[in-house]
């Protein structure tokens, strides 16, 4: 019983990263129809900056954590407009071909200007703290990540609720073409959709980069498989689908990781995604069923 | 008779030419030609004779001249002043192509090995080449791709490449290999991948194996008392291959796995549940043996420490030394096996600060210091084989054996390809890497 109580903090601590991340990628599908694969890059150019802060500067982790926000908020907004606004009337396809010229564009300008190296950085003093209650290690890093999840989601319910913002977001989520004839002014939408997603991303990258402190061109790749993994889980497009995704992830990584034998643990991921697949065999809409109009 | 001995003396230049100016099969027996000016008249025996016993001393000068031309001193061509080069050297070039992986894959290298070879070979030909034979350094970009790999290739061998380097990874390289087919040696510069040396098709590497490094940190282990053993290990070569044969040579001298624990390369940084399986076996004395990166380690570190298991001896492999061990923060203590080590002025250091001086500080201090290794194997087949024909420099690379190299010495003969050269194994102690112990 400790185990499992364990797993699932540990799982949640994980799950919470990838929920936020799953949760940009659905906001940006919900107005665009598309699988953002530039999502993960978010990541990697945020590690460079907290490389260049913590260890160039030496400012340390209450500089680098607003400069990584700002960062991903920045550069979401920045592939919008250099890649994505000039592809916008295209097909799906052309746009999923963008998302991917995007990410490999950002991995060879990180590999031909930073090199290939791993780059460390020191992770905070905190980061490897636990406190002890009973026989649980519940990790500082995994209470302050649950913790600031649950007060993004709530922030971002909020704004996807009450706010004009939001109503249009949802609107065109909905159906883009009907949300534009009522007046909804789609390139506004969607760059706050870019911007809404960066932030999200950027508060994922902040503990992320707590956690791993190391920077490499690949650094988003696993975090931007994840995160997408965890929408479809949810329902691709459906926000509150990604959450449940993300956290629904990081628990049966954490349970597989310590319910499988030591010889087998290697194979965690891929029993995570036979999982998966069994999963949509009997739910193929994901977990929550998500409503949405064919762009004509 | 003075035309007669204007023709032989004619004859003789024109066969002196004709051998220095020959093509690349000439050049393994560079006098020979000039010994078949035989004289036409019999009267004219004696003069003839005394001709070609000249002949055969100019040509023997002329041996001895190319012998003591084609050689090579590592610490000049180290000490040479970029910015003060003495006459360049001319002809025809040795060429070395590097077929390296300039990918996000690869790169972590074959970026600072690039580097660090075009700025080896420039300090070479600034000293004056091998001898006077410039040497030339062509990079093909094999993206980490096998069938990129091998298209790179075979434009290299178009370019006339005599000895070609080769990518970090097996996958890659074998590609290389393939492409090569056995036509020239092959001298992989970084990898560490036991399966890839192999003398009968000329392929060599640069610095020793995994199973040397991992062999090396165990006997060491043992050598400094230590008797229990804990390993991190991922399934496949490297992650896996290092700690696997590490605990096979601990055991078999005597030590104790206690524990091995599965962790994801490059994506493990969670290690709370890691951490707590040590914590349920370790008494503090025990090696933790591990080919992960830096970064995984602080945050393995971090959590074992925290549950109270603050004196385990943590040893990496050479992954350490190119991800960051000594930008880490909590590294005190840490052991990994490298390649080499810069100090007291010596040529790794010099190779170095070089780099440092001219603005290119490299990423990756031990893989610049194998880019002077390879390439000076290269240069040390050549000189050997004294030809340019490159079946016979790989087989004289093959011989090697105590080559002055940047690292230490290096050699391959008597060997699978994986070179005689040391292991390295360093320390951070109060901050600083040092020498820990030199494994031969």
């Amino acid at each position: 019983m400790i185990d499992l109580l364990q797993s699932l903090i540990d799982g949640l601590g994980r799950g919470s990263i990838y929920a936020l991340l799953a949760l940009g990628i659905a906001v940006i599908f919900g107005v665009m129809h598309m699988v953002n694969f530039a999502h993960g890059e978010l990541i990697t150019v945020t590690a460079y900056i907290a490389f260049g802060v913590v260890v160039t500067t030496g400012w340390g982790w209450w500089a680098a954590a607003p400069l990584i926000f700002l960062g991903a908020v920045g550069t979401s907004v920045v592939i919008e407009f250099v890649a994505f606004r000039w592809v916008r009337g295209a097909s799906d396809f052309t746009m999923l071909l963008t998302s991917f010229a995007v990410h490999f564009l950002v991995q060879a300008i990180f590999v031909m200007t930073m090199g290939a190296s791993v780059r460390s950085f020191p992770r905070p003093e905190w980061a490897d703290r636990i406190w002890s209650v009973g026989e649980l290690n519940i990790q500082i890093v995994d209470v302050a990540v649950i913790g600031t999840t649950a007060l993004t989601l709530a922030a971002t319910v909020f704004l996807l609720q009450r706010t004009m913002f939001g109503i249009s977001l949802r609107a065109a989520a909905e159906d883009f073409d009907a949300a534009r004839l009522m007046g909804v002014k789609s390139n506004k939408v969607i760059r706050q959709a870019f911007i809404l997603a960066g932030a999200l991303a950027g508060i994922a990258a902040i503990f992320y980069l707590m956690r791993t402190g190391q920077a490499r061109p690949t650094t988003g790749l696993s975090p931007l498989l994840k995160g997408i993994l965890a929408a479809i889980i949810g329902g691709l497009g459906n926000m509150q689908g990604a959450v449940y995704g993300g956290l629904l992830l990081g628990v049966s990584e954490v349970l597989l990781r310590s319910w499988l034998p030591e010889d087998l643990v290697g194979i965690t991921d891929g029993a995570v995604f036979a999982l998966i697949a069994l999963f949509f065999i009997f739910r193929p809409q994901g977990l929550l069923y998500v409503r949405s109009a064919e762009r004509v | 008779m003075r035309l007669t001995r204007l023709l032989v003396a004619l004859f003789a230049v024109v066969a002196l030419v004709a051998a220095a100016c020959g093509d690349e099969e000439d050049d393994a027996a560079p006098a020979a030609p000039a010994t078949t000016a035989a004289p036409a008249v019999e009267e004219e025996m004696v003069d003839e004779e005394a001709m070609v016993d000249e002949e055969m001393v100019e040509e023997e000068a002329m041996v001895d001249e190319e012998a003591m031309a084609l050689s090579f001193d590592v610490d000049a061509a180290l000490d040479a002043d970029l910015d003060n080069c003495g006459p360049a050297p001319s002809g025809d070039p040795f060429i070395i192509g590097f077929a390296a992986d300039l990918s996000e894959v690869g790169g972590f290298a074959d970026i600072p090995i690039s580097e660090a070879g075009e700025y080896y070979v420039s300090l070479i030909n600034c000293a004056g080449g091998i001898g006077g034979t410039p040497v030339e350094f062509v990079i093909e970009d094999v993206q980490g791709n096998p069938e990129v790999a091998q298209r790179a290739t075979a434009d290299l061998l178009e370019a006339g490449a005599h000895v070609i380097l080769g990518p970090p990874f097996a996958d890659v390289g074998d590609a290389v290999l393939q492409t090569v087919n056995a036509s020239r040696a092959v001298i992989f510069v970084a990898s560490t991948e036991p399966v890839l040396p192999d003398p009968s098709i000329y392929s060599f590497m640069t610095t020793f194996s995994d199973t040397q490094q991992a062999e090396a940190a165990a006997q060491f282990a043992i050598d400094s008392g230590i008797t229990r053993a804990i390993t991190f290990s991922s399934e496949g070569p490297y992650f896996g291959y290092n700690p696997e044969t590490f605990a096979a040579k601990f055991t078999e001298l005597g030590g104790e796995l206690v524990l091995d624990v599965s962790y994801v390369p490059f994506e493990d940084f969670d290690f709370a549940s890691h951490a707590n399986e040590v914590a349920g076996v370790a008494d503090g004395t025990e090696i933790l043996y591990t080919a992960m990166i830096a970064p995984q380690l602080d945050a393995l570190r971090g959590a074992i420490e925290e549950r109270g298991i603050g004196t385990i001896t943590y040893f990496g492999a050479d992954a350490f030394g190119v991800s960051g061990i000594t930008e880490i923060p909590n590294n005190e203590g840490v052991y990994w096996t490298d390649h080499g080590f810069g100090a007291d002025g010596n040529r790794y250091e010099r190779l170095n600060a070089g780099l440092a001086a001219k603005g290119m500080p490299s990423a990756a201090p031990g893989f610049a210091a194998l880019a002077g290794d390879s390439i000076t194997v290269a240069i040390q087949g050549f000189i050997d084989a004294g030809s340019t024909d490159p079946l016979a420099i790989a087989a004289a690379i093959s011989q090697l054996a105590g080559v002055e190299a940047v690292t230490d010495t290096i050699g391959y003969a008597g060997t699978d390809g994986t070179p005689d050269t040391p292991v390295y194994i360093l320390q951070i102690l109060n901050g600083e890497t040092s020498l820990a112990a030199r494994m031969s």
